[in-house]
């Protein structure tokens, strides 16, 4: 299939104009957290047919951007966009099943964009202080009428501006790896280890967000429970049970005197 | 007359029921919809509260004041403005009903939105969601596939439980925040779940050998070593991103090493 036909066109289409109703729930729509990206990476995989390559990509980018928070003015990275982004670009791309290498590329690519995305959020943000300035501008029953077309005028502020970054970033990123398809394996096994190293990194990060220290005690405790559980009982489903078990009790004995 | 502790306020057809704060509720939904860096969440805020403002005040130049009032700048957490909403419903209704009031709602307004902005963000962003995205990863990392679905379902339960509550009890108490911070414990609640995404963290890296294959390394070695390795690698990533590397910069030299090791055969 060449890299952009009709079929791939409409494809591209479809995916933005559900990314972009997905993204409304990042700020705009609730934040019942459908876009994180441990839930539309996954969702965007199963709608274009690989829903294994949407759940690395989400558990990696959700371990990575999780504790970004949208504090007073601050804009956080767009995780919403990238995974959703990432996802579609490594299937596409690969037309059908997404090798490792292939979603490590699309994962790279998509993080380079991320500043883009902070900008775009800025620039929406932005041209949304013209809405409040006219309905403070109206009067007497206009001023009703002034307010609902402002909120759905923001709505659709923050849909376009997402929609408009999948128009971008789609097909660029799927042609981009067309042309990856051509590098050596050297930069495909590069890829396929840059993908495994990932939940470590947003694992550190995690950590930096929730500790003061380094070595902290109940991340070691975690761990040295779980090795022995897989070295003893080897059954992961029990152990991560047990270890969410854990974390409550150590929780409730330890938060009044943890700082 | 008091319905499911809730006071339930007749005065003509300017009733304020259950039914009304659930409607309040739906509205706050949207309290974000056309966020600003001027005002933020002002226009969301007079959205939600609207319809009532027009029961309120039948009079259009009161009823235009009274909304303006509440186009001023607004932020906070957006979970917890309902809790602002629901007492700013209150006091608005008792300025019109007749009944005894002392707070003013911009000042009530002004007063809530930074303390609950800071409980609200360090809770629900910095404990509630890590907590629910570490319990999911970790069954995802190992292969089950409604991973995402118990991450919305643990995060919402509470969500959407706590912002329903808020809405009535901002209402009941008019704004009363101390009872607020008595009742749900926000900041021992967060260092619970801080703690518990600490030790199920720990607990993912420990768990390397059982991850998925696609995420797991292929190395000839046993599997608590894999592990080991995994909890040094994460321990020295940790250790850059505390000397100040931001996290793009940091996985875009990330994926430079490995175009380094792969090129040099190490991988």
């Amino acid at each position: 299939m060449p890299l952009l036909d009709t079929q791939m066109i409409i494809i591209i289409i479809a995916t933005t104009l559900i990314g972009g109703l997905i993204g409304l729930d990042r700020t705009a729509v609730g934040q019942f957290m459908v876009s994180q990206p441990i839930v539309a990476a996954p969702f965007i995989g199963w709608m274009l047919g690989d829903v294994t390559a949407g759940m690395i990509i989400g558990a990696c980018l959700e371990l990575i951007w999780v504790l970004d928070m949208p504090i007073g003015s601050f804009v956080p990275a767009n995780s919403t966009v990238s995974s959703i982004s990432a996802t579609a670009i490594a299937i596409l791309g690969s037309n059908g099943v997404a090798p490792l290498s292939v979603i490590g590329f699309s994962l790279l690519f998509t993080t380079g964009m991320v500043p883009l995305t902070m900008i775009a959020d800025t620039i929406v943000r932005k041209w949304n202080s013209r809405l409040s300035d006219a309905v403070s501008a109206s009067h007497g029953v206009n001023t009703r009428s002034a307010l609902v077309r402002a909120q759905f005028l923001g709505l659709a502020a923050f849909y376009l501006k997402s929609s408009i970054l999948y128009l971008i970033f789609l097909p660029v990123g799927i042609i981009a790896i067309g042309f990856c398809a051509h590098l050596p394996d050297s930069f495909h096994r590069a890829m396929s280890f840059f993908v495994k190293l990932l939940p470590l990194l947003g694992a550190a990060m995690m950590i930096r967000n929730l500790s003061r220290t380094t070595f902290d005690i109940f991340l070691l405790t975690g761990f040295a429970m779980s090795a022995f559980m897989m070295l003893t009982v080897q059954t992961p489903v029990f152990t991560i049970i047990l270890l969410i078990v854990m974390g409550v009790l150590l929780g409730a004995r330890y938060s009044e005197v943890w700082k | 007359m008091s319905y499911w502790g809730l006071d339930i306020v007749k005065s003509g057809n300017k009733e304020i029921g259950t039914r009304n704060l659930f409607t309040l509720f739906l509205r706050a939904l949207l309290i974000q919809a056309s966020w600003s860096f001027d005002r933020m969440q002002s226009l969301g805020f007079a959205y939600a509260i609207e319809p009532f403002l027009r029961r309120l005040y039948p009079d259009t130049k009161e009823y235009e004041s009274r909304l303006k009032l509440h186009l001023e700048y607004f932020n906070t957490q957006p979970y917890l403005a309902a809790f602002i909403l629901g007492a700013a419903l209150r006091l608005e209704y008792e300025r019109t009903s007749g009944h005894k009031y002392d707070s003013d709602v911009a000042e009530l307004k002004t007063a809530l939105m930074a303390p609950l902005g800071a409980l609200g963000d360090s809770f629900f962003w910095g404990a509630l969601k890590p907590v629910a995205a570490a319990v999911a990863i970790a069954f995802l990392v190992t292969g089950l596939w409604w991973a995402p679905v118990l991450f919305l379902v643990l995060y919402n339960i509470w969500h959407i439980g706590l912002r329903i509550a808020f809405v009535f009890w901002g209402y009941i108490s008019r704004g009363d925040a101390v009872e607020l911070m008595r009742r749900c414990r926000f900041t021992r609640l967060a260092k619970l779940f801080k703690i518990a995404t600490l030790t199920v963290l720990g607990g993912i890296l420990g768990l390397l050998p059982a991850w998925r294959p696609e995420l797991k390394p292929d190395v000839n070695i046993p599997g608590i070593a894999i592990a080991l390795l995994s909890l040094a690698i994460t321990l020295i990533l940790l250790m850059a991103l505390r000397k100040g590397s931001s996290p793009v910069k940091l996985m875009l030299g990330l994926a430079v090493s490995c175009l380094a090791l792969a090129y040099a055969g190490v991988i």
